[in-house]
């Protein structure tokens, strides 16, 4: 095999071309499967994060006289700090959110891949070998779009987090004082605000899955990727296909990035306080 | 006063931080009656903004009663006339203490007019078309009757100040609480602000005022809270707390800042 780009060589990639047209299919519908997965997913993280579930408070509340040191400390003052305070604000459900979301982000993308192709699809939920489209083999794509799915919640729940955060803490004092309810207020004043921080962050996202995809050719989605690797084998040539690869996710991110900052610099116009 | 009733009861208020260590407020108790101006005096640190803070829970006492319109807001449940036990809802309350922040904290992404409506349709559920001549008038008053379709951003400091306050007066509030309302503001812009102020008083607001305009004070407020280190060090009429001071600490305050 030579590295060598030799030009006539691009001529050996015309047969395979329709390989390269299923895969950037199989990408773009990876990259829409994960959004759409993660999306639901993350806002479901986000929700469970804020939420203030906590039990410790609530038997405080319910028995005084048993648990009120959860909340109370001898003298009748409210506590403000040390171990029975931070158990009373513990949330069980926002701590597994957290884990979940802190794993996903603190392992490889490849390594939860592989964990969930091998060690969960293959053998708890066997998939129907067929294909979707006619080219897609659903027991490999499906497995594959729930792990990037998975994965990207733990980013786009992030984003979420502090997208909320970055809307000035006045805004919300502004809006109880003027008697809306917590739901009122996320509704109303936080994240109408937030979204200006959220919507680019999450576009972003979706290029960044688009590159990231191309990990699925390593359990066998025959995406970009894997129209490379065919040509690869049968031709025993490497950088023409890759050049070639790498031109089509260019052409798909680099349009997608140039949108997003368009739109992001938009919304900057927009107020600020 | 007395005549008219009281309208907050505030005992023995605590705010701790760092168990204790911190004491921003360290038990205040104070009366506040229906008509009341009271002018909150002190310096910075003294723990006059917590204290108002308070009154409406934006910050969490750590100890003591604050009594407004018969329930103690501090607690989370309270026994009704027939004995029953129920849910304090902050947010019912919450409603008739009108706030002023030191930022103005207008909604930025939302018009004046929205700003002032929002509250009243969405909280009251007021009419929409009731809320806005209501929020027009309101907006009239203060003279800015013609940028109710501007945003925020296009509005000077002292005319955001002036919404800030219509629109926490959209809700019909039984007391105004502001906090430092003028402290953010070109020197030139204070003077409108504390018209309004004045105008509000006139008309018998109840207003509970944290502030460090002295002139405000001595010419508008019929009681004067001096305030330092958490506690309530003296309380008076303007003639006693800036003409006859007793404590030494507000002595030697009015002697830097007069």
């Amino acid at each position: 095999m030579s590295n060598f780009i030799k030009p006539e060589n691009f001529s050996l990639i015309l047969p395979y071309i329709e390989l390269f047209q299923q895969g950037l299919i199989v990408t773009v519908l990876l990259a829409a499967c994960t959004v759409l997965i993660g999306f639901v997913l993350a806002i479901v993280l986000a929700v469970i994060r804020m939420s203030n579930f906590q039990p410790f408070l609530m038997l405080a509340r319910a028995f005084p006289g048993l648990f009120g040191f959860f909340e109370y400390d001898k003298q009748g003052n409210k506590l403000d700090s040390g171990f029975a305070y931070q158990l009373g604000r513990f949330n069980p459900f926002g701590f597994l959110a957290t884990a979940y979301v802190e794993v996903m982000r603190s392992t490889p993308v490849l390594v939860q891949m592989w964990v969930i192709y091998y060690g969960v699809f293959k053998v708890f939920f066997t998939i129907p070998r067929f294909k979707m489209l006619g080219f897609i083999s659903a027991d490999r794509f499906i497995p594959c779009a729930v792990t990037l799915g998975l994965n990207s919640a733990a980013y786009l729940c992030e984003i979420i987090r502090s997208g909320l955060q970055s809307v000035d803490g006045g805004q919300t004092e502004a809006a109880r004082s003027l008697g809306l309810k917590q739901m009122q207020n996320l509704r109303y004043i936080v994240l109408p605000q937030a979204l200006k921080n959220i919507l680019p962050a999450i576009a972003n996202e979706f290029v960044v899955i688009i590159k990231e995809s191309a990990v699925a050719y390593t359990i066998g989605v025959m995406d970009i990727m894997g129209a490379v690797n065919a040509v690869k084998s049968a031709n025993s040539i490497i950088m023409e296909p890759l050049i070639v690869a790498a031109g089509i996710y260019f052409c798909l991110c680099f349009p997608a990035s140039k949108v997003i900052a368009y739109v992001e610099r938009r919304m900057r116009r927009g107020d600020v306080r | 006063m007395a005549t008219y009733g009281d309208l907050i009861q505030v005992r023995d208020l605590k705010k701790y931080y760092n168990r204790g260590a911190i004491k921003a407020l360290d038990g205040v108790s104070v009366d506040i009656s229906k008509g009341d101006v009271m002018v909150v005096i002190g310096p910075s640190g003294s723990g006059k903004s917590t204290f108002l803070r308070s009154l409406n829970l934006l910050e969490e006492p750590t100890a003591g009663s604050i009594v407004f319109e018969g329930v103690d807001i501090t607690k989370k449940r309270y026994k009704d006339g027939d004995g029953k036990l129920v849910k304090v809802d902050i947010d019912q309350h919450r409603q008739k203490m009108g706030m002023v922040f030191q930022h103005f904290n207008l909604f930025p992404h939302m018009t004046i007019l929205d700003n002032m409506t929002l509250a009243p349709v969405k909280v009251k559920g007021m009419d929409k078309k009731d809320a806005e001549e209501k929020a027009l008038a309101l907006l009239d008053r203060v003279g800015l009757k013609d940028r109710a379709g501007a945003y925020p951003i296009q509005l000077s400091g002292g005319q955001k100040q002036r919404v800030a306050i219509v629109r926490a007066l959209c809700m019909e509030p039984e007391v105004m609480l502001f906090d430092e309302p003028t402290s953010a503001l070109d020197p030139e812009m204070v003077g409108e602000v504390l018209d309004v102020m004045k105008e509000l008083a006139r008309e018998g607001m109840t207003m509970v005022v944290v502030t460090h305009e002295m002139g405000f004070a001595r010419e508008v407020g019929n009681r004067v809270l001096f305030m330092d280190g958490g506690k309530l060090l003296e309380e008076g009429s303007p003639t006693d707390i800036f003409e006859h001071p007793k404590h030494p600490r507000l002595q030697d305050f009015l002697g830097k800042v007069l």
